[in-house]
């Protein structure tokens, strides 16, 4: 090729960076795969098993320039490169290595479910106890004991061990109320004890206070794991300190967009909606002729001027968007797990457990869902959306069983706020004191938070019993590792017992 | 007393150097800036209009140009039927966006679409259709600067909030004296008018009077009974006649009053103007300039015609001019291809790309609307804008008689990447990714036909959905 003038620096390396067209081949082999370990300081190759997924999906990744092998290239082009990718903090190799040296040790993995809008605890679980106080607080709204009525009201069904105080609302337990599905909240509840087969921990009221009855101040206070607006999410801190500097999909909001719980000040993160089309594409050209996420990856690394954030901003999620487009791209046609009901919510759950199960170093998977901010036609609104979660709750669990992985992944299920304990006519206002729960075999199950009681309310709500950070805070240091006074400002916060086990 | 004249006499020019600023005359990537920023990206008139004119001349063009009828016939689909808004979403959205692709004066649509989403109201929760298209003509004769030269904001506020769709959505046609419901009293003073916490951090308003402000704007409901001219009316006696006390000031408050009492709460003008800056600067505004706008804003008795113009006048539309550094919403974005592009409403692919990428207009996801900046970027849309230039590229080359791209079998690299750029509108594009483009051109096959019209089909995607094109 002539010397073109106009080509700079910048452009050279990137060039040398692009995978030739029409030559790049797989590299399969655990043998190159370990001479990598030479220049970098991962563990010697005998104690890491290559992943297939993580190999199959990095070749077409891998800068090769003709003539040089992938040792050689590792030697000489990596300090090459360093200087335009120090530009946007990312090293394709490095970030290769990282991801399958998490994916080779795969640790304890949290989903966080948030229920958006403010999900209305009370017809969640029914306080049998003051039953009276609650069906003269919302007489529209209040569920029967017993059986549903035909025709009428929808019933109510004692939680085992809560001596007869709490009933799950029919919506979400198995059977005739639940589409008769045989799965629903009660049979992940068990007998509530906290032994086998009580996979469900539940706080009634948990929260903030003084509880601020904005949706989106409790939500960014939800998110930040602190009762201020924070740049990082709880969980962004968490990466930062204990996560991958490299593997964007160690985190991944199964949404359109990154959930701030997981915003974090370094650590790369990701969005994933699904798994059709996770590579650039242009239309009528052969991937043979040009590899078109390959060809992305020189013209996202070009370097952006001082201070100029979104023009960084762009370059970087591009460039950490070939990097997912590489894992991802060996997941297509993946099977997915039969059981779950049809609905947007089982769609992400069974991505969600294609991605915990697949050895790319994945550790927290985040998922916004619902729409609970039940003002007006409460029971048309909620009560679908509480049988939906139940049902895909239970077959994601089922899921996980059979996947093998169960026993390492919590699911923690919450929402910004709970309501009021007074009804406004066909709905409920803004109130506090939510309904957190958390599920699993690892999970002691059963009510791990006070009732609060619907005679003594604060401003017409539900006293505060579990402050939410406590959750988190436990969530930090018995589950994902690490010291929740570093995650979680303002601490410690006691949950009052352990959240495992 | 126009105003402009009613402006307090205190403006220091030394807070507006020139260089770089506002009288320098116009370049072409100024021009380029202020297209996007308060368009949905130049034209290749616009470029020729306003090069070379000051910046305060050239936004005083957009502002005054009234909203007109729109350019060309309107959108049919391919067998031939008009689009039916009121019969089909997807239709009531691509309604709007012909008229942001066809607008003569696209800053009248992008201040309805910042209305939009301040005054977020979802079309899930809000039937019939005709209720929303209500809203936005509201929202259009207050952004239609040109015709309305009077607009200002605490009328709007008046009425969207006794506004049908709002009504609706906020659930303000079930609360009554009696019953109330706190939902618009709370978002008037959250989300439309003040913000939870002043800039100090304390809290503008208390729960009180989120119950207060529920108290006086009762009595509002709706008569849809006839869906294509749907009506708010007031009931007497669903209003709660007696005294409240809002923020501190007690009275026997309508709604109007109501409105006029936060809207006079000291953080309403910083909260509005720091907002709308917002919509066309991506760096904070800092005190004095905050200061400044508060005074014209207030001292304009809340006009917008001031505001708007102070804003866009202000050098830092210009800042890093060289690399543009403010990230496109995804509606600016696609209605800037399509645009580029000269492509009219045919089917459903703008509809489905925004859908991708995250912003549906008339479907915002919370009360709040979208959240924008820096979060509209991530692994997962910037597939989905790649995807959407993609898509809305091959409906352009559907439209040609060869049906893809000139074959020029001479062409060097260079002249091939030139062809691309000129293709889409001669977006910005950087040095670097430049030269990696060109690079590409160079290395990849072109021995036939085939090879050269992909070279074209790649080239011009990366131009249009490539990182450098999500930036204005």
């Amino acid at each position: 090729m002539a010397h073109d003038p106009e080509m700079d620096r910048d452009a050279v390396a990137a060039a040398a960076a692009a995978p030739d067209p029409g030559t790049a081949e797989a590299v399969r082999c655990a043998d190159c795969a370990r001479s990598d370990s030479l220049v970098t300081d991962l563990d010697p190759v005998d104690r890491m098993p290559i992943p297939v997924e993580a190999v199959a999906g990095f070749p077409d990744g891998v800068p090769r320039a003709k003539g040089l092998d992938r040792r050689a290239f590792l030697r000489n082009g990596v300090l090459g490169l360093a200087s335009i990718y120090a530009a946007s903090r990312i090293d394709w190799t490095r970030a290769y290595e990282a991801a399958v040296a998490e994916g080779a040790s795969p640790a304890n993995q949290l989903v966080m479910i948030y229920l958006n809008g403010g999900n209305d605890g009370l017809n969640t679980i029914v306080p049998i106890a003051d039953y009276d106080a609650y069906t003269a607080a919302r007489p529209n709204l209040a569920r029967a004991q017993g059986p549903s009525v035909a025709g009428g009201r929808v019933g109510s069904t004692v939680m085992p061990g809560t001596g007869g105080a709490h009933a799950w609302a029919n919506v979400c337990v198995s059977g005739t109320g639940n589409n008769n599905d045989t799965r629903g909240f009660d049979t992940l509840w068990g007998d509530g004890s906290g032994g086998a087969g009580s996979d469900l921990a539940v706080w009634p009221a948990a929260d903030y206070t003084p509880a601020n009855r904005s949706h989106f101040d409790s939500r960014d206070y939800w998110f930040a794991g602190a009762l201020q607006k924070m740049t990082t999410g709880w969980l962004g801190r968490w990466l930062d300190l204990y996560g991958s500097t490299d593997n964007p999909l160690q985190a991944v909001s199964i949404d359109s967009t990154i959930s701030k719980q997981i915003r974090a000040a370094r650590a790369p993160v990701s969005a994933v909606r699904s798994l059709n089309g996770v590579e650039f594409r242009v239309d009528n050209v052969a991937t043979s002729l040009v590899n078109t996420t390959e060809q992305m990856a020189p013209v996202a690394a070009a370097a952006v001027g001082k201070g100029n954030d979104g023009l960084a901003r762009a370059r970087e999620t591009y460039a950490r968007t070939v990097q997912v487009s590489r894992s991802l791209r060996t997941l297509v046609g993946a099977p997915v797990a039969a059981g779950y009901p049809q609905s947007d919510l089982s769609n992400r759950l069974q991505l969600a457990a294609v991605l915990l199960s697949a050895n790319l170093g994945v550790k927290v998977i985040t998922l916004d869902w619902g729409s609970l901010d039940t003002h007006g036609n409460q029971l048309a609104s909620q009560d679908p959306q509480l049988t939906t979660l139940s049902r895909a709750l239970a077959a994601f669990r089922d899921d996980l069983t059979a996947r093998g992985i169960e026993g390492r992944v919590m699911t923690v299920v919450f929402s910004e706020f709970g309501r009021r304990v007074a009804s406004n006519n066909t709905g409920t206002d803004h109130g506090a004191g939510g309904l957190m729960m958390a599920m699993g075999s690892s999970v002691r199950g059963g009510f791990r938070g006070e009732f609060p009681g619907l005679r003594a309310l604060y401003q017409g709500d539900l006293r505060v019993t579990t402050d939410f950070r406590a959750v988190y805070s436990s969530v930090v240091s018995e589950w994902l590792g690490g010291d929740p006074a570093a995650v979680i400002p303002g601490g410690p916060f006691p949950l009052g017992g352990p959240l495992a086990g | 007393m126009s105003p402009r004249r009613a402006v307090p006499p205190r403006r220091k020019r030394t807070r507006r150097p020139a260089a770089g600023g506002a009288q320098a005359a116009l370049t072409e990537p100024m021009v380029d800036r202020l297209m996007w920023r308060a368009g949905f990206g130049p034209s290749e008139a616009d470029r020729k209009r306003f090069k070379g004119m000051g910046l305060h001349r050239a936004v005083d063009r957009l502002m005054s140009d009234p909203r007109g009828p729109a350019a060309g016939p309107p959108p049919r689909r391919r067998d031939g039927s008009p689009l039916r808004p009121h019969e089909s979403d997807t239709d009531l959205v691509l309604a709007w966006c012909d008229e942001m692709i066809r607008t003569r004066n696209p800053l009248v649509e992008r201040l309805v679409f910042f209305f939009h989403r301040h005054f977020a109201t979802q079309r899930d929760e809000v039937s019939p259709p005709q209720l929303m298209t209500q809203q936005n003509a509201l929202f259009r004769k207050y952004a239609d600067l040109g015709s309305n030269r009077i607009s200002d904001f605490k009328s709007l506020v008046y009425e969207v909030g006794e506004g049908p769709a709002m009504l609706r959505f906020l659930t303000g046609e079930d609360s009554r004296k009696g019953r109330l419901n706190e939902n618009y009293g709370r978002e008037l003073m959250e989300l439309f008018c003040l913000g939870v916490t002043n800039a100090a951090g304390q809290p503008n308003y208390t729960e009180a009077d989120v119950v207060e402000a529920a108290r006086a704007s009762t009595g509002w409901q709706i008569n849809d009974d006839n869906p294509d001219a749907p009506t708010a009316f007031f009931t007497q006696s669903r209003w709660d006649e007696g005294p409240k006390t809002v923020l501190g000031r007690t009275g026997a408050f309508n709604h109007r009053q109501l409105v006029d009492v936060v809207t006079s709460h000291p953080s309403h003008a910083p909260f509005l103007v720091t907002k709308l800056w917002g919509e066309f600067i991506p760096s904070a505004p800092d005190a004095a300039t905050v200061r400044d706008l508060v005074r014209i804003y207030t001292g304009n008795r809340f006009r917008l015609r001031p505001l708007v113009r102070r804003i866009l006048t202000h050098p830092a539309m210009l800042a890093s001019i060289k690399e543009p550094a403010m990230i496109k919403p995804p509606v600016v974005f696609a209605i800037g291809v399509m645009r580029a592009l000269g492509l009219g409403i045919t089917d459903d692919t703008l509809f489905n790309t925004l859908r991708d990428m995250g912003q549906v207009p008339y479907f915002p996801p919370t009360v709040a609307g979208w959240e924008g900046g820096a979060s509209w970027l991530n692994t997962n849309t910037a597939l989905a804008r790649f995807s959407a230039a993609n898509r809305l590229l091959s409906l352009k080359y559907a439209t040609l008689p060869t049906k893809a791209p000139e074959d020029e079998p001479g062409e060097t690299p260079k002249q091939a990447f030139a062809r691309a750029h000129a293709a889409v509108g001669r977006p910005w594009v950087g040095r670097g990714t430049k030269s990696s483009l060109i690079y590409y051109a160079t290395k990849a096959r072109n021995t036939s036909s085939n090879d050269r019209i992909a070279r074209q089909r790649v080239l011009r995607a990366f131009l249009l959905g490539g990182p450098d094109a999500q930036v204005m």
